[in-house]
């Protein structure tokens, strides 16, 4: 009937649409998780794949429409005549009302179905860690007895089978934090539950031998930023004969205080050290009997600036150790525990 | 005869401007009150987030410390929300509501004036954190254990409380003030379909004020407590729970959201129609929807806590997509009102299809998080930082600088410039888009939220190094709006009564209109009195019979054409 409206309708079509489809195919190419390495990781993955093409298809057709309109209906200078003046049709309306509905239904479906075969985990885990949270690090406890905080410029590392289930319990031990490795997925929070909760846990399978970068994801406060670790998934025998390693660990050299011509003491408690500085001659070594007086991980260590002059053992519970440290030569440096670098700071005086 | 000579008083008695502006009880220079000084506090928030952005451009700590990263998150958050678009809003509502009712003015004007004059003390109180040795650092969340006396001890934080208590009051305040005004002011012949969606959209915002923000409160208090006076609401240590302060707050912090975008809905629902010269699509779906939203808006918010393994997940998943539903009626009546219009690319027009094209974005990235298992991937990463700005920058703002452009001649009887305020649109729009757009995919490669600094190893670098440029751009954009102002101010383009071919009675008053807002009424016959006025039912063959204006007070017992399915 009309065909130059016809043309001009098909022209705006292929004027907004062609670019608009490719724009959305390479949003969608990009837009996607890391590659998955846990089996619970893959449900999440192809979940999303899911909803992402659902996405894709409202994206395209929603914002295909508002330029199809811009195009088509723009008024001409000069045209004062009135557009038709629909105010609105039931039929319309119940039909739009049904597709939202049938989307968010597939969402919802998909995602409960996705939710169980998450959650239904093992009896009977391979391996299960307490995962300690902290501001601002974590202390990992193998079922052997071996343990592993981080420290600042240092994360700690955490060893796990691959393919079978490790559990992990998440403790916090002050404020809110989460554990999340973005390749598997998924997050859990660490919550402070006092004595009558019941921890959060984590439960996963590894299955690619490979180490993967994870960090705090609830705010926690200052140095949030700074709580990093690393998953080394290994098989079955390396992590057995790391974990017995760790277990066994070698005991933190107890050096008689005789063997040094100084011994500086330091205590540690309520996340503070009890001296603010110290002073000790140039080129030679010295030692520093520190006293953890609290279960809260500390250490000493000394900087130049941001360099590690001396780093001492990070004693994660009560205890005392005696570090030997080498011989610096003249200045002004820093003294601070790695696991609390913004609290528990302090001066060392190096004098000629 | 012993006559008296009354003096006239109002002859003899001059306030200065100064004094006249801080002791108005006028809604109209109340609302702009509220306009100003919301966008000074959006100018200081948005400073903060150019030091956010400029932090994140590349990894390592640059400009400021972690501790002051902290605050300026925590900072801008706050401020742009409590400060900025609640308030900007309620105050476009506070001036067009009454005029889009035909009343002479808000139901209680004192407490008008109160609830604005407690805005910019509670703004101040919580900025004034920085002279106490620093702002408040938790977040605009404020999380416990972390905002507690043992870990945020800081000042700070309890002026933030302070503050954020002065606020919602305010806005409590606010709220019953708009649902009276609505209720109890509307002219002759506004029956409650017949207002328009702006007016609908402030009482459904105002009673979600009303129901959610004294929750908040409560929560706040209770926090105070905690941190001064050994409460242990919110401590594990001693029976409390921290979780319960998640709960308290997304109680209130969901309905926010709709708080912060059903009016700017409720501006595009009046310029698209406006500018394509056709009725809003669905006028009674559209309010059904609105309600539906504010009804739902009470059952979801635990989907803000799903990593935290509290909460019945199934639930909250299915409530949260269901909101999905009326936000999709919406979205289609808006794109059935565009169908075979005339559409005209003024300005506000286009922060209107910015507004639908964005909150697009945010809505489809909300349902996405409505999913379980992906919101286990995404919680807490820059994906929801996307999210979020999505509806509150692409949504709300955009919203409001459409009411800006289209309300401005109303309100100062002169025309923004269009080609600075189309200047100002593409900068925003791209600026925008590069800001937050690559947002998805640094939180989709997990990066978290609330970090200073990142790994260079983490291949975050270019997309962050993009989002920062498209932030500055933002700034770069407000500057032809300023101008604008400014120079429309000296030398605008007069207005007249109703530059736009408006629908609603704002239209109907000179710009700016006189104290009482109306010499005459337009008769009211449809949710377009100012249509009907001109164009009847829009069909040529038919007129209206009485297009004569009348007196105010002329129908006050009763409109003949009013019919009892109107009373509502």
């Amino acid at each position: 009937m009309q065909p130059t409206a016809a043309r001009s309708r098909r022209r705006t079509i292929l004027r907004v649409g062609a670019p608009l489809i490719v724009l959305a195919l390479a949003a969608s190419g990009c837009l996607l998780p890391p590659d998955p390495v846990t089996e619970d990781g893959q449900d999440v993955f192809n979940l999303y794949l899911l909803v992402l093409a659902l996405a894709a298809i409202v994206f395209i057709g929603v914002e295909g429409f508002i330029l199809y309109a811009i195009f088509r209906y723009r008024r001409q200078p000069g045209d004062d005549v009135l557009p038709e003046q629909h105010h609105g049709n039931n039929t319309i309306e119940v039909i739009w009302t049904i597709i939202p509905t049938v989307i968010v239904l597939i969402l919802f479906i998909f995602s409960v179905i996705t939710l169980g075969e998450m959650e239904g985990g093992s009896e009977d885990p391979g391996v299960t860690i307490e995962v300690d949270g902290f501001q601002w690090q974590w202390t990992f406890t193998y079922p052997e007895g071996g343990t592993e905080t981080g420290a600042i410029g240092n994360p700690p590392t955490l060893v796990v089978p691959v393919n079978e289930p490790v559990r992990l319990v998440l403790n916090s031990l002050d404020v809110n934090h989460a554990f999340y490795v973005p390749q598997f997925l998924i997050k859990r929070d660490l919550i402070p539950v006092g004595e009558n909760g019941a921890p959060n846990e984590l439960e996963f399978t590894i299955t690619e031998v490979g180490t993967y970068a994870g960090q705090c994801a609830e705010f926690c406060g200052t140095a949030h930023a700074d709580m990093t670790f690393v998953i080394d998934a290994r098989t079955r025998e390396a992590y057995d004969e790391y974990a017995a390693a760790k277990a066994s660990g070698s005991p933190p050299p107890a050096t008689g205080g005789g063997d040094c011509e100084v011994t500086i003491e330091i205590k540690a408690e309520n996340i503070q050290y009890d001296i603010d500085e110290f002073e000790v001659p140039a080129d030679t070594a010295f030692c520093i009997a520190f006293e953890n007086l609290e279960d809260i991980p500390h250490n000493v260590a000394i900087y130049d600036g941001g360099d590690a002059l001396f780093q001492g053992q990070i004693l994660n519970e009560a205890g005392s150790i005696t570090y030997q440290v080498p011989a610096l030569p003249a200045g002004d440096y820093r003294f601070i525990c790695d696991v609390h670098p913004t609290e528990m700071v302090g001066d060392v005086t190096v004098t000629q | 005869m012993a006559t008296t000579t009354l003096e006239p008083r109002a002859a003899g008695y001059r306030r200065s401007w100064v004094m006249d502006w801080l002791t108005t009880v006028d809604h109209k220079k109340i609302g702009i009150l509220y306009i100003v000084n919301s966008f000074l506090f959006f100018f200081a928030a948005g400073i903060l987030a150019l030091v956010i952005r400029a932090e994140l451009m590349v990894p390592g700590m640059q400009f400021v410390d972690q501790d002051t990263y902290n605050q300026a998150f925590t900072m801008h958050g706050t401020i742009m929300i409590f400060l900025f678009i609640v308030p900007v809003l309620s105050g476009f509502g506070n001036y067009i509501v009454p005029l889009m009712i035909g009343a002479p003015d808000m139901a209680f004007p004192r407490i008008n004036a109160l609830s604005f004059w407690l805005l910019p003390l509670g703004g101040i109180l919580i900025f004034s954190g920085y002279l106490f040795g620093g702002a408040a650092a938790e977040g605009w969340t404020a999380y416990t254990p972390l905002s507690g006396p043992s870990y945020g001890s800081t000042p700070g934080t309890d002026l933030w409380i302070i503050g954020l208590t002065l606020v919602g009051t305010a806005s409590i305040l606010g709220a019953v003030n708009f649902i009276a005004t609505i209720f109890k002011m509307r002219a002759p012949g506004m029956t409650l379909f017949r207002m328009p969606i702006f007016v609908w959209t402030m009482l459904v915002t105002a009673t979600l004020i009303l129901l959610a923000t004294p929750v908040l409160t409560a929560g706040l208090i209770a926090l105070f407590i905690d941190r001064n006076y050994g409460g242990s609401f919110f401590d594990p240590s001693v029976g409390g729970n921290p979780i319960l302060w998640q709960h308290i707050f997304w109680f209130f912090g969901h309905p926010e959201v709709y708080i912060v975008i059903l009016p700017a809905m409720g501006v595009v629902s009046e310029i698209l129609p406006v500018f394509s010269r056709k009725p809003l699509f669905g006028y009674k779906a559209f309010v059904f929807a609105t309600v539906g939203i504010g009804l739902l808006s009470f059952s979801v918010w635990a989907h803000h806590m799903f990593t935290t393994g509290a909460v019945f997940l199934p639930f909250f998943a299915f409530m949260t997509a269901l909101i999905a539903i009326p936000t999709g009626i919406k979205m289609f009546n808006w794109l059935a009102t565009l169908w075979r219009g005339k559409l005209m690319l003024t300005t506000p027009m286009l922060f209107s299809l910015g507004f639908l094209s964005m909150f697009l974005i945010g809505g489809i990235s909300g349902v996405m998080l409505a999913s379980p298992p992906i919101d286990f991937h995404v919680q807490d990463t820059y994906f929801v930082v996307a999210h979020l700005h999505y509806v509150f920058f692409g949504g709300s703002v955009f919203g409001v600088f459409a009411a800006s452009y289209y309300w401005f001649p109303k309100m100062f009887g002169k025309k923004l410039n269009e080609p600075l305020g189309k200047i100002h649109f593409w900068l925003h729009f791209i600026g925008f888009n590069l800001a937050f757009f690559p947002m998805h995919q640094l939180g989709l490669s997990g990066m978290p939220r609330r970090i200073g600094d990142y790994s260079p190893d983490a291949g975050w670098t270019i997309l962050n190094m993009i989002s920062t440029a498209g932030a500055f751009m933002i700034a770069i954009s407000i500057l032809p709006f300023l101008i604008n102002v400014i120079a429309t101010f000296i030398n605008g383009e007069p207005a007249g009564d109703d530059p736009w071919e408006g629908n609603t009675l704002e239209w109907a008053t000179t710009s700016p209109p006189p104290p009482h807002n109306f010499d005459r009424l337009p008769p009211i016959h449809s949710e377009r009195p100012l249509f009907f006025l001109t164009h009847g039912h829009g069909h040529a063959a038919e007129r209206p019979e009485d297009l004569e204006e009348e007196p105010i007070g002329a129908s006050k017992h009763g409109d003949a054409e009013r019919r009892p399915e109107d009373l509502v």
